[in-house]
């Protein structure tokens, strides 16, 4: 049952502080252990063999040659694998297609990206592995294939899947667009007739990697009498387990698998990729097994997340009210069903209280990998093309890009397309915190501009497992089974220690594998400050009653003349008697003797999120010469509900901004006519690096959600949902032109300042 | 399951399906029903559409007075409560 709190005025002394985390040493020690770290004995090396193919059949694989490779122990296809039913499957959360899943972790009929994985060798080193890949013979019938979304949209595009019926518009002949869903409210052609103006306008985004500097790894070992283990990094190893165990057709219970330390997962660590080869691998020889994907692996193979075609029309009256908003969505799924579109429709106009609003979302497949999640994942996307639209509404009637949207801001009782109203505030505060920024009103130099842009996030709860003992020194271990993606150990430690009232260093904060602790559902959604943390402090209270039962017994009074108080048992009143407290430590220290170990578990399905707020500001100056494009300021007002460890909520923030920056100004992929992949590498497929980006100002707002003890609503992803609009209005500002595709990278504005005259006219400004 | 999870309801709340949840409902719709719990909103749907209840608890998150949570049988709603499935969000 959820509990209101008064979570805004409680009290703290730890919350909101920033100590040393809890990976802090070994992590820049070199002791933390990541996926590819872990080692076994008589381990073998995995390797898998890739579709040079962007789409073909698979008329046949002979493993002969590779087999019989000294050193080789296996070689295994997708028919080592048990198949799947085209039925979503799985426990209630986690549902997913397996007959999809099993087919995009090993390819069967056909392959359907460059990439795609067919075979996979184990051997006794690396290099003999990767010699005997070289000796499968697979031969292909290669088909026509499709990358770009609007071409696999057509009526002539080649099919990935024969058969596959468009769910939401059934009457239509089998295509490339697995899903159609439309969300609307009110009456568009009367909201567009109220009008004094329209802007349209069209938009391409590309798809980007999650950009993780961790490559997948995974090292699995079967057990002779069924039990096995695997060792990997991922955003979730519950999740890693289910998936694993559905795959190969396990009890879920007979795999355990053990959480590495993880380099980066931005939503890109949410599936498996390696597990099921290596633990086929490990049945078929007897041995563990360990797979570490090369940087190339990564990009042809792994994420990203979805490219996109959009079309997005609002209308706006001269006092600045947003009367009428229409959006179309194609997001590009890959080469399987399941892009977030439907993330991006119920987002896109989610920041605005618009009376008559329309979002269609079309998921669509083509050959590339499969999009997995990437921070916010579809509203990023969304905003891109909304943000911009606004931008250039403001433009048309003279108004302060700010001022329109705080006159359209939603607040609690706000509509939404997608059907509820909104419960929570917060959005109007970031744009306050922004407008009274002191540099949002500092002048700018030529060939300079500035750009504002909002999102909008959901947030997440949903389920989480937390385990506290209290070791007999006092000393406090806080086990939860969400992987530390962002700094959890250190918020969850905080929130232990506030609660309990004992210092944070006295906290030792870690988390369990599958077999300790309940089921967590992965560290996604910024759900684990919220959900895992809500289950942490009821685990605290359950030891503090606990605690207080115990400080009775030693007074021999009832437990109800007990409470608790910073850190110590104490008499309710001076009439109960004259005890002085019991501390924590003093309590623990009379383990025994009071009825044995001090433990608290707690499982919940945290519900009652509530959404999160940004809105940001960025200056530019381009460069009209090579049309590069420097990014001067950049601040980003965020609602938190609250934060937990201060420094590390700026580094989420900061960190979301400068993967919008890379996503806005340079990360793209590029396909050649053959459908390969040609950047497939830090080198060619360029992120940020810290000499691209400014100093990032993260302005922390402080919305408190009453349904969290402490006010959390999460921090993890919405900071990158304006980010690209936010450089695309600056950009705008600066040059007049307004771009509509991504990346902006220097060719592409370049082309389109020439396209428009601007440069001729920048380059005077920098003369004069 | 506790027996008092099926208890009848004290009053109405209203209860919309924003969009369609295919194959089995293909446009929004908005039933008043008389329940206490999320497990009674479902039994009540999967009653006046067969199967309903099991494709809500797959793919659809609950909004209650505009609160999101995940769907859990023994959530309460007061009467008078505005109840809306939602599509379930993808996290990353």
């Amino acid at each position: 049952m959820l509990k209101k709190t008064d979570a805004a005025n409680i009290p703290v002394e730890l919350i909101g502080s920033s100590p040393v985390r809890p990976d802090g040493v070994p992590k820049v020690t070199g002791m933390a252990q990541y996926g590819a770290d872990y080692a076994l004995p008589g381990m073998l090396w995995g390797k898998v063999l890739r579709s040079p193919h962007a789409h073909a059949r698979v008329a046949s694989i002979d493993t002969s040659r590779a087999q019989a490779l000294p050193g080789v122990k296996a070689v295994m296809t997708a028919a080592d694998m048990p198949d799947q039913d085209f039925t979503y499957q799985g426990p209630e959360r986690v549902q997913v297609n397996f007959w999809h899943m099993t087919r995009s972790v090993m390819a069967r009929e056909k392959v359907l990206f460059a990439g795609h994985p067919v075979a996979a060798v184990a051997a006794t080193t690396e290099a003999i592995a990767r010699e005997a890949l070289g000796l499968i013979e697979v031969k292909y019938e290669v088909l026509p294939h499709v990358i770009d979304v609007d071409q696999a949209m057509q009526g002539d595009a080649p099919l990935l899947f024969e058969d596959m019926i468009t769910r939401g518009n059934e009457q239509a002949k089998p295509s490339n667009v697995s899903r159609l869903k439309t969300f609307q409210a009110g009456d568009l052609e009367a909201g567009f007739a109220k009008a004094d103006e329209i802007v349209e306008l069209s938009f391409k985004t590309e798809p980007v990697h999650q950009g993780y500097i961790e490559p997948h790894a995974a090292l699995a070992r079967w057990g002779a009498d069924g039990q096995s283990e695997v060792w990997s990094s991922s955003q979730g190893h519950f999740v890693v387990r289910a998936f694993t165990a559905q795959l190969l057709g396990l009890n879920v219970s007979d795999v355990v698998v053990h959480p590495a330390e993880i380099g980066g997962g931005f939503g890109g660590k949410t599936l498996v990729y390696l597990e099921p080869l290596a633990l086929t691998l490990s049945k078929l020889t007897g041995y563990p097994v360990k797979m570490v994907m090369t940087r190339e692996e990564v990009f042809e193979a792994t994420g990203p997340t979805s490219g996109s075609s959009m079309t997005v029309k609002m209308g706006v009256t001269r006092d600045g009210t947003i009367v009428a908003a229409d959006g179309t969505f194609k997001l590009q799924a890959g080469a399987f069903p399941g892009s977030p579109v439907l993330n991006a429709a119920m987002c896109a106009f989610s920041v605005y209280e618009i009376e008559n609003a329309r979002a269609v979302a079309y998921d669509v497949v083509s050959n590339r990998p499969k999009a997995v999640a990437y921070r916010a994942p579809g509203s990023p996307i969304a905003a891109f093309a909304v943000e911009s639209v606004v931008d250039e509404l403001a433009r048309r009637i003279g108004m302060d890009p700010i001022d329109l949207r705080l006159k359209n801001a939603v607040g609690p009782g706000s509509s939404t397309i997608w059907g509820p109203k909104h419960a929570h505030g917060g959005y109007r505060e970031t744009l306050e915190a922004l407008k009274n920024h002191p540099a949002y009103q500092q002048p700018l130099g030529p060939n300079q501009g500035r750009g504002v842009a909002s999102g909008f996030w959901f947030n997440g709860g949903g389920e989480s497992a937390a385990t506290i003992h209290v070791a007999e020194d006092g000393s406090i271990a806080l086990a939860t089974g969400s992987m530390d993606v962002g700094g959890s150990r250190a918020s969850m430690a905080l929130m232990a220690a506030e609660t309990l009232g004992v210092p944070y260093a006295s906290v030792r904060s870690t988390v369990s594998d599958t077999a300790s602790i309940g089921y967590n559902h992965v560290t996604g959604g910024s759900r684990v400050t919220y959900a895992t943390g809500m289950a942490v402090v009821q685990a605290c209270q359950k030891v503090i009653d606990d605690l207080r039962s115990r400080a009775a017994m030693i007074w021999d009074i009832d437990v109800d003349h007990v409470v608790w108080d910073d850190g110590a048992a104490k008499p309710v009143s001076a009439e109960v008697g004259d005890f002085a407290p019991l501390t924590l430590k003093e309590i623990a220290a009379k383990r025994a003797v009071t009825g044995g170990p001090i433990v608290a578990e707690v499982a919940i399905n945290a519900g009652g999120q509530a959404p999160g707020f940004s809105s940001q500001f960025c200056d530019v100056e381009v460069d009209p010469e090579t049309g590069a494009v420097k990014v001067l300021r950049y601040v980003a007002a965020q609602d938190v509900g609250r934060a937990i460890h201060r420094r590390y909520v700026e580094g989420q923030i900061e960190g979301g901004v400068a993967q919008g920056i890379g996503w806005a100004l340079n990360e793209t992929y590029i396909y050649n006519d053959k459908g390969h992949l040609e950047n497939a590498g830090f080198l060619d497929y360029r992120v940020p690096v810290a000499s691209d980006l400014p100093m990032i100002e993260a302005l922390i707002v402080e919305v408190a959600n009453p349904n969290h003890p402490f006010g959390v609503k999460g921090v993890g992803e919405v900071n990158i949902v304006p980010v690209m609009a936010a450089m695309a209005n600056a950009i705008r500002d600066a040059t007049d032109v307004r771009l509509t595709a991504l990346p902006m990278s220097p060719p592409a504005v370049l082309a389109a300042l020439e396209d428009s005259g601007a440069n001729a006219r920048m380059n005077e400004a920098v003369s004069a | 399951m506790p027996e008092s999870v099926f208890e009848p309801g004290q009053g109405v709340v209203k209860v919309t399906l924003a969009g369609a949840f295919e194959p089995l409902t293909t446009e929004p719709q908005t039933f008043d029903l008389a329940v206490s719990n999320v497990r009674g909103v479902l039994r009540e749907l999967d009653a006046r559409v067969p199967g309903l209840a099991a494709l809500l608890e797959e793919e659809s998150a609950v909004a209650i007075d505009g609160v999101i949570h995940e769907i859990i049988y023994t959530q309460p709603l007061a009467p008078g409560t505005e109840v809306y499935f939602i599509p379930r969000l993808e996290s990353g």
